[in-house]
């Protein structure tokens, strides 16, 4: 009988000033962060006169939809799109290759200079980019917007990590059935790690779509521009028309912010291994 | 039995093992040479995009050249220009103020939204992903956005300036504010990123430790004090190898939003080097500034990682 009135009793919830307080900080800061992206899709559908209103008039009173299909006309647009598209998708398959086959290389064999090369690959971060070698041969093409990027010291050191895990006993059953080592690469190694593969993907992708130090570098006809710098460019010239330029950003945003919504996942656990584990 | 016996007679030396020809390699040497072809592709791409890079602009950093010109040797002149020249030492002090004003906000931020989205609050997944959008955004649209923002009649003069009576600010073509607005802008973006890494050395910490703390009756500033900092330095040093190095190397914004100006006001490192080697066509010195930053750099990292090793054997 005493235990059900123990339960039963139901103490009356103090108001946990705390949380309430905790609450109203962490939805300040939200809105804080979501608040220059409502500014940006509200000022891409407004018309020139509407931008610069006090207070801010956050619904236009018609939605101009020319700010999106004018710049187009005027510039090509769908093609820095398809450019940063074709050339993020083809750094991310290359780094897909090449960074897992030095980070199981680094993880699972032993040879002389293993750990020289991977010190080397470590200190390869430190180097800035702004350096000014640029291959003059390579001005304006896509093998000088893509090859450069074929690979990257932080893809073989998540991929290395995620690979110290893989059981060496797996590796030496399938060596002893005959296996050779790139069907151990391909048949076993992979599709162990396809959800590091995933996330190494995702990575490499969005900062190749935000790529734009190497693209200002190497490219000069507008038509191999990827799409921030087409954007950038386009501001520098543009800079007064607001909507039209909001509208762009808008698609500019548009694939990362989808992908990323969808991965999100992904994203935040890439990082999450790749910095308590380092 | 038998045949036991004869072969135990027969002495160990008489074993005949067939001859391995010299160029067929052992099982174990093999599995070596595989090891290290796999590792072969991401070696050529470091040593023609990464090493070559590098050693060309070590080698340019003593030459005068431009574009136009043959390279023409001329020792240490290049850096000697740069030690008397004020734009270099004004990019220089832009680029760490840069770094302080807002990397040091970030981290303190960060640490704070991490502490808070480490308890048992609801939504604690959608506060994270609202702050991490920011981060998964290009440097360039994001500039974009808030040059409107920072515009005389944008979105802070006209919606927070203006309703407490301040009259509205020229943030970008002020020569006192243009550094304060990138800063501004780069704290809002870089958050969400410190924010995630802090909350997972966080996530790492046992959380018996705070237990055994609160039972010997420890306050939350002391558990703070005593357990989580300590516990979350391999993550502090981690953020600031991370922030120092992309910070010292910041370009598209002052590119995009000031192009280094008012009056070199927002002129960084990168952009210096940017500028001097493709406006100014002075590739010499722009070789010799990365020079520099890749010095600097490497000083940074490597001090972090001696503090690493010593703080983490004591």
């Amino acid at each position: 009988m005493a235990a059900t009135s123990a339960t039963d009793y139901v103490k009356p919830r103090r108001i946990n000033w705390g949380h309430i307080l905790l609450y109203v900080l962490l939805i300040a800061g939200a809105i804080l962060i979501l608040l220059p992206f409502a500014y940006m899709i509200s000022t891409a559908f407004k018309n020139t006169g509407e931008v610069f209103k006090t207070p801010v008039q956050w619904i236009p009173a018609k939605l101009k939809w020319d700010n999106f299909t004018t710049p187009m006309h005027e510039h090509p647009i769908l093609r820095w799109f398809k450019n940063s598209l074709f050339v993020a998708a083809s750094v991310t398959l290359l780094n897909l290759l090449t960074c897992s086959l030095a980070g199981y290389s680094f993880a699972k064999f032993k040879y002389p200079g293993r750990d020289l090369l991977f010190g080397v690959v470590l200190a390869t971060m430190m180097i800035p980019l702004a350096i000014v070698v640029k291959n003059l041969g390579w001005v304006d093409t896509y093998w000088g917007l893509i090859i450069p990027a074929g690979t990257s010291a932080f893809g073989i050191f998540l991929m290395r990590q995620q690979m110290l895990g893989i059981p060496d006993d797996l590796l030496d059953a399938a060596r002893l059935d005959g296996c050779s080592e790139p069907r151990i690469y391909l048949g076993i190694v992979l599709p162990i790690s396809r959800t590091a593969l995933s996330s190494l993907a995702i990575f490499i992708f969005m900062w190749n779509w935000d790529s734009f130090f190497w693209p200002l570098l190497v490219t000069t006809d507008e038509r191999y521009r990827t799409l921030p710098l087409g954007i950038a460019l386009f501001e520098s010239s543009y800079g007064t028309n607001y909507p039209q330029l909001m509208a762009v950003a808008f698609l500019a945003m548009l694939p990362v912010l989808i992908v990323f919504l969808l991965l999100q996942r992904n994203f935040i656990e890439a990082l999450t291994m790749s910095s308590v584990k380092g | 039995m038998q045949t036991t016996e004869t072969a135990a007679r027969i002495p160990l030396s008489e074993i005949v093992v067939p001859a391995r020809p010299w160029w067929r390699l052992t099982h174990s040497q093999q599995r070596k040479l595989w090891g290290f072809a796999f590792a072969v592709p991401a070696m050529c791409f470091f040593a023609l995009f990464s090493i070559y890079p590098i050693a060309r602009t070590f080698y340019l950093s003593v030459f005068r050249y431009s574009v136009v010109e043959q390279p023409k040797y001329v020792g240490v002149k290049n850096f000697r220009n740069i030690l008397g020249d004020h734009r270099f030492e004004t990019s220089l002090i832009n680029s760490f103020k840069y770094v302080a004003y807002t990397y040091i906000p970030v981290w303190i931020i960060a640490l704070i939204l991490a502490l808070a989205l480490n308890t048992r609050i609801r939504g604690r997944g959608v506060f994270r992903t609202i702050y991490f959008v920011p981060v998964v955004m290009s440097w360039v649209v994001v500039s974009v956005i808030w040059k409107l923002i920072f515009h005389r009649m944008g979105l802070l003069n006209t919606m927070f300036l203006h309703p407490v009576g301040i009259a509205p600010k020229n943030w970008l073509t002020s020569l006192k504010l243009a550094p304060d607005a990138i800063e501004m802008m780069s704290v809002w973006k870089e958050v969400g990123f410190f924010m995630v890494i802090f909350l997972a050395g966080l996530q790492n910490i046992p959380t018996d430790y705070y237990e055994a703390a609160r039972v010997d009756g420890s306050t939350g500033l002391q558990l703070f004090r005593y357990i989580t900092l300590p516990l979350l330095q391999p993550t502090i040093l981690f953020c600031t190898v991370i922030g120092l190095v992309t910070g010292l190397q910041v370009f598209i914004p002052q590119f995009v939003m000031t192009q280094g100006g008012p009056v070199d006001a927002t002129l960084v490192l990168t952009l210096n080097i940017y500028q001097t080697a493709f406006v100014y066509l002075d590739g010499g010195k722009a070789a010799a500034m990365s020079v520099i930053l890749f010095f600097i750099i490497a000083l940074v990292t490597l001090v972090q990682f001696v503090l690493y090793r010593s703080r983490g054997q004591s």
